[in-house]
């Protein structure tokens, strides 16, 4: 007589668990209609709290990384903003003027601004802001200036003289940014500690305290009077209040905004994009500035040679790829170094290496690249065709972005290539492992910027007296790099387009790296909060205009 | 002698050498180690295969558990992930009780000063979260199959060590060991014919927990982003990257789930089998 | 005189426990440097999100700042020296004292860890009380369990729950932050596979109790099972599972970060893996501390209940 085994037990329970589970997670496919509510009249509600579902936590309230600009664009002005079409728009300086050789930007403040510690906003603060970035203390609002920048000076309470070395027309742009927000020059005083926790500026909300791991929570700021002239309403906030979360898994952030735990989420998974799109205000954002796009390392390795990297970009199917990988949602890019959403992007440069593995393998013969080995991999001289292609995983490339890199590592393996996919771990990451020639033959990276000026800021060539460490493909070309600061320096945006698009050109042909697809960001609103907009140039969800409805 | 050739059952008059109760979960076992030694007798598809018209499908009869987001078959992932899990569960429990014996046995026999310095220790390592060992190692050496194995080995090894310690001035002090050390048998003799399988009969179950639990460890620091590199089918990193698709394509983050259990629960079962024949064996 | 040998034994318990702490957070601190890479380097990058190189113009100030153009030696003096202060060190990237960095997140992960622990005891407790040696259907149906929920991966638990209870039936909150009911889903997250775990352990060792002489001794005296198992066998079949707890509360502070990122909850499950990330060596160092403080206390509370439960164990 056989004894009942616990273990055929576990069979049959688990069988059951299987299929009852199954049948519960499928149904939530369907979900997220009920959170809506019902009879919503359109009533103005006054006040009341937003709560938002971000994603990463910074470890500081200011700085130079894009997490910090997000917060930071709802709690300090800056002194220009940049408008849907491009324009730059009066915020803080009302009006400007700039000298006929483009050397000297003279700004009138709007008076009678002040701090939420209570201190005036002049134009000597202003001056201190852009000397405590010179310094260091952001250094994403340094690289953006510099080397034209020479000084800033107020000429009284309302005036100041900005003075550059050279001409250069994004000046402008670059200062809409949120990193070029206007910090109270007492609480800069303070230190870096002040800084980081409790950054103090004029905006429409100010910080009220910030739980770590959990949220931060900003107050309305009832004294608001420098709001930009891109506000869709005149005064201070509406609301009372925003709860800033952070939800870093994707699930329970998407979640939160089906059971109304938030109003609006940073983000969507392109999982729910369908979803999404029928039971929320969906908004996406193109990120303008440097798509994210692999460098090829230049300096060392198989991409040493030219016929080589261009065998890679024509080796895959990068736009099926992404397509696919995305589901549809986020845009294939063809350019490497400017972004489809960035003034001065040249689309006929996107057109190039369109997928042809026939291409791709004559040039790897032309290369001398012409044997195989049992693997199937190309070999010359004994050595392997070995790319060791290093992504920093999580932060820049998320896992629907490591799905794409396995798909062309496929690809790039049928006409020879040996992608070595390695992850990169955020400690890692910032430690710089990867960041020397001799890591890494390929990395993907993305810069944001509001201007092609961001080419230089990449594409700079280095030197030994003036190293370029963001120049993460090895490649200086000193014609590449005349055409930039030509487009820099020029009068006109037309004149500096042209030279923006040979640029464009100088990268593609040489391969220096290759196109995968835009940086791209989301949020997700519900229906009964309004007026939630995207700041222009980097993407920030906006609160000073939004507003519940009943 | 053999713990599992015991006559139980009869069906049609046939002798069944082995229980319903032990051979279920050993078929399992031997079914995820021809997975791991031999792939390509369960499934002809490869495991890295791309096929982007075909993502995201539901199981079906041609594909047992579904495609992924690349397109690629699921179940044949899950066959050629079992090298690398089932590798990381052994290895790491391997370690572990490899620094467990040694510590374990150290202070259980030596005593006194021995005793007392290997105590401290097992108390600092037991301090050290595991976690911890895992982020550094990987922050040392990148994360591969050998560094999980050694993170988690290492990690679980102060258990274990304390245990055998435990298990070994328990037997210390049975006659027979005294007797035989009577009888004139040499220290060391002792030790290798009594001691040791004594001492170490009581924790088999626990040593075929640990593969388990090693296995669940290691797909726990996939979710981190501290695994296996892909495209590699390791459990864990299928576990991770099937996090995203748990309400549209539930069978990428439930079908490996119910692999590792399925594991887990049947190396457990047969340790406790096997313990309890080795006991019986032994009164 | 038995006073002077207690206190005596107290003394050199509390001591080793310290010199336990020291050592702990020295290893880390060593640990840390081992990892390549450069410090400076890697805080510039975290305060710009950035991965590059920096120039020894920009490296050298922060070198200064944090005091890494000092031998290493002296560095770590001064940091053991500021523990013996009680001053864990200043935060690398938040500028702040480590104690406010970790004190801000520590209660919610102890209350955490303590409530799951306290949920993994019922649950193993009532499955091994109701189903150890009560036939063979019964047994089964315990033994499976325990070993099934044992296996279970932690996120699985978490993500399957949260999907389930608080996304498609909307019974918990989404977003647990520190409120009670949004505390429930991730203490059943690790309490359940604990549970398994103790269970299988304290079952085995209920087995063994139940053919002890005196339990065959209180049976034959009249009474009931239930009395037996309650009043006798259990208080001996869980010392291996309250020597597991030690383990167990240490393990789970900083282990619960799998549960903390699915329920987006404070922890400083949360701080040790950011901390490790951006190479901040105070606060790393500070968390083990942490970690090994709460781990020598449990050791205590549970060398206190094993007098309780077994008087044989209680230390003469």
């Amino acid at each position: 007589m056989t004894r009942p085994s616990y273990v055929r037990l576990a069979a049959s329970a688990s069988t059951a668990g299987v299929l009852l589970l199954s049948s519960l997670l499928a149904g939530c496919s369907a979900g997220g209609a009920t959170a809506a509510s019902a009879a919503n009249d359109g009533t103005v509600v006054k006040g009341g709290t937003i709560v938002y579902g971000h994603e990463q936590e910074p470890p500081c309230l200011y700085g130079g990384w894009l997490q910090e600009a997000y917060i930071d664009r709802n709690i300090l002005d800056s002194l220009v903003t940049e408008a849907d079409d491009g324009s730059i728009k009066p915020w803080l300086a009302t009006s400007w003027n700039i000298s006929s050789d483009g050397l000297t930007y003279t700004f009138t403040l709007k008076p009678g601004v002040k701090f939420t510690d209570g201190t005036p906003l002049n134009a000597q603060a202003v001056a201190d802001n852009f000397a405590y970035w010179e310094k260091g203390g952001n250094s994403t609002a340094q690289v953006s200036i510099d080397p034209y920048f020479k000084s800033a000076q107020a000429l009284d309470a309302t005036h100041l003289k900005v003075t550059l070395n050279k001409p250069y027309l994004p000046l402008l742009t670059m200062l809409t940014q949120a990193y070029m927000g206007i910090l109270s020059p007492a609480n800069i005083k303070q230190g870096t500690q002040a800084v980081c926790n409790d950054p103090i500026g004029s905006g429409a909300f100010k910080i009220q305290q910030w739980k770590h791991g959990q949220e931060v929570i900003l107050v309305r700021n009832p004294g608001y009077t420098s709001w930009p002239a891109t506000a869709d309403h005149q005064g201070p906030a509406i609301v009372d209040e925003v709860d800033w979360k952070f939800l870093p898994d994707p699930i329970e952030r998407y979640a939160s905004l089906t059971t109304g735990e938030t109003n609006i989420i940073y983000d969507v998974p392109t999982v729910d994009w369908a979803n999404a799109k029928a039971n929320y205000q969906v908004t996406d954002y193109i990120t303008p500035g440097k798509p994210v796009s692999v460098y090829l390392n230049t300096s060392r390795g198989v991409f040493t040679d030219e016929l080589v990297r261009q065998a890679f970009a024509y080796g895959a199917n990068r736009k099926a790829a992404v397509q696919a990988a995305f589901h549809g949602v986020i845009p294939y890019e063809g350019n490497p170094s400017v972004s489809q959403a960035t003034p001065g992007y040249d689309p006929t440069v996107a057109q190039a290496y369109a997928y042809d593995p026939a291409k791709a393998n004559q040039l790897l013969d032309q290369a001398g690249w012409t044997t195989r080995n049992a693997a199937g991999y190309r070999t010359k001289n004994g050595k392997e065709l070995d790319v060791t292609f290093a992504y920093p995983a999580g932060s820049v490339i998320t896992s629907e972005g490591a799905t794409l890199l396995q798909i062309l590592q496929q690809q790039w393996k049928q006409v020879g290539f040996n992608v070595n996919l390695i992850p990169e771990t955020q400690a890692e990451t910032f430690a710089g492992k990867f960041s020397t020639p001799d890591s890494y033959d390929a990395q993907p990276w993305y810069w944001t910027s509001p201007s092609a000026a961001i080419l230089w800021i990449v594409w700079r060539p280095s030197t030994a007296a003036s190293p370029n460490y963001s120049n993460s493909s090895f490649y200086n070309n000193n014609q590449l790099a005349t055409l930039i600061q030509d487009g820099n320096s020029a009068a006109t945006t037309v004149a500096a387009d042209r030279y923006y698009w040979q640029a464009q050109q100088i990268i593609q042909d040489n391969a220096a790296a290759v196109g995968l697809y835009t940086q791209f960001m989301s949020i997700a609103v519900a229906k009964n909060l309004h007026d939630v907009w995207l700041e222009k140039s980097q993407g920030e969800p906006v609160f000073e205009d939004a507003y519940f409805t009943k | 002698m053999s713990a599992l050739a015991i006559p139980r059952g009869h069906v049609r008059g046939i002798r069944i050498p082995v229980r319903i109760g032990t051979a279920v979960p050993l078929l399992f076992v031997l079914l995820v180690a021809v997975a791991a030694v031999a792939p390509g007798l369960l499934t002809d598809h490869s495991p890295t295969a791309i096929d982007i018209q075909h993502t995201l499908l539901p199981p079906s009869l041609s594909h047992l558990f579904g495609t992924d987001d690349a397109g690629r078959d699921q179940f044949t992932r899950v066959v050629y992930g079992a090298r690398e899990s089932l590798g990381i569960g052994l290895g790491a429990t391997g370690l572990a009780m490899s620094i467990a014996i040694a510590l374990g046995f150290a202070a259980g026999l030596a005593g006194g000063l021995v005793d007392t310095a290997i105590g401290r220790i097992l108390e600092v390592a037991f301090a050290f979260p595991v976690l911890l060992l895992a982020l550094l190692l990987i922050a040392i050496r990148g994360p591969s199959v050998t560094t999980e194995i050694v993170a988690v080995g290492i990690g679980s090894a102060p258990g274990y060590a304390r245990m055998v310690r435990g298990q070994v001035l328990q037997v210390r002090q049975a006659g027979y060991i005294e007797a035989a050390g009577a009888l004139g048998h040499s220290r060391w003799a002792v030790v290798r014919r009594h001691l040791f399988p004594n001492a170490m009969r009581p924790l088999v179950a626990m040593i075929t927990l640990g593969i388990g639990q090693s296995i669940v460890w290691a797909s726990g620091l996939a979710f981190l982003g501290l695994g296996v590199a892909p495209p590699s089918p390791e459990w864990g990193a299928l576990l991770d990257s099937g996090r995203l698709y748990i309400t549209t394509s539930w069978w990428l983050e439930i079908m490996p789930g119910l692999v590792i259990v399925g594991v887990a629960l049947s190396v457990t079962s047969l340790g406790r089998t096997l313990q309890h024949e080795l006991e019986g064996a032994a009164r | 005189m038995p006073t002077m040998r207690t206190a005596r034994r107290v003394v050199i318990k509390v001591v080793t426990a310290i010199a336990v702490l020291i050592a702990a957070a020295s290893v880390t601190f060593f640990a840390q440097l081992l990892v390549p890479g450069d410090r400076a380097t890697a805080i510039l990058n975290q305060q710009n999100g950035r991965a590059q190189q920096w120039t020894p113009a920009q490296l050298a100030p922060v070198d200064h700042k944090f005091g890494f153009d000092r031998p290493l030696i002296v560095q770590y003096l001064d940091y053991v020296g500021g523990l013996f202060r009680g001053n864990l060190g200043t935060s690398y990237t938040q500028y702040k004292p480590v104690t406010q960095v970790i004190g801000a997140e520590l209660a919610p992960s102890l209350i955490l860890t303590v409530v799951a622990l306290i949920a993994a005891w019922v649950l193993a407790l009532a499955v091994t009380l109701l189903t150890a040696r009560r036939g063979r259907f019964l047994a089964a149906l315990g033994s499976t369990w325990e070993a099934l929920t044992a296996s279970l991966p932690a996120y699985w638990v978490g993500v399957v729950l949260l999907v389930v209870f608080a996304v498609e039936l909307r019974i918990f909150p989404v977003i647990g932050g520190t409120s009670p009911m949004g505390t429930v889903l991730p203490v059943l997250t690790l309490a359940i596979p604990l549970a398994g775990f103790l269970g299988q352990v304290t079952r085995d060792e209920f087995g063994k109790v139940l053919d002890q002489p005196f339990i065959t001794t209180a049976r034959t005296r009249g009474m009931r099972e239930t009395a037996v198992r309650l009043k006798h066998a259990l208080r001996h079949s869980v010392v291996p599972a309250i020597t597991l707890s030690g383990w167990a509360l240490g393990a789970l502070v900083s282990g619960a970060v799998i549960t903390e990122n699915v329920f987006g909850r404070p922890g400083i499950g949360q701080v040790l893996v950011t901390a490790v990330n951006t190479r901040d060596v105070p606060t790393v160092s500070g968390i083990v501390l942490v970690v090994a403080a709460v781990y020598v206390a449990a050791n205590l509370l549970v060398d206190v209940a094993y007098g309780l439960v077994d008087p044989r164990l209680r230390t003469a």
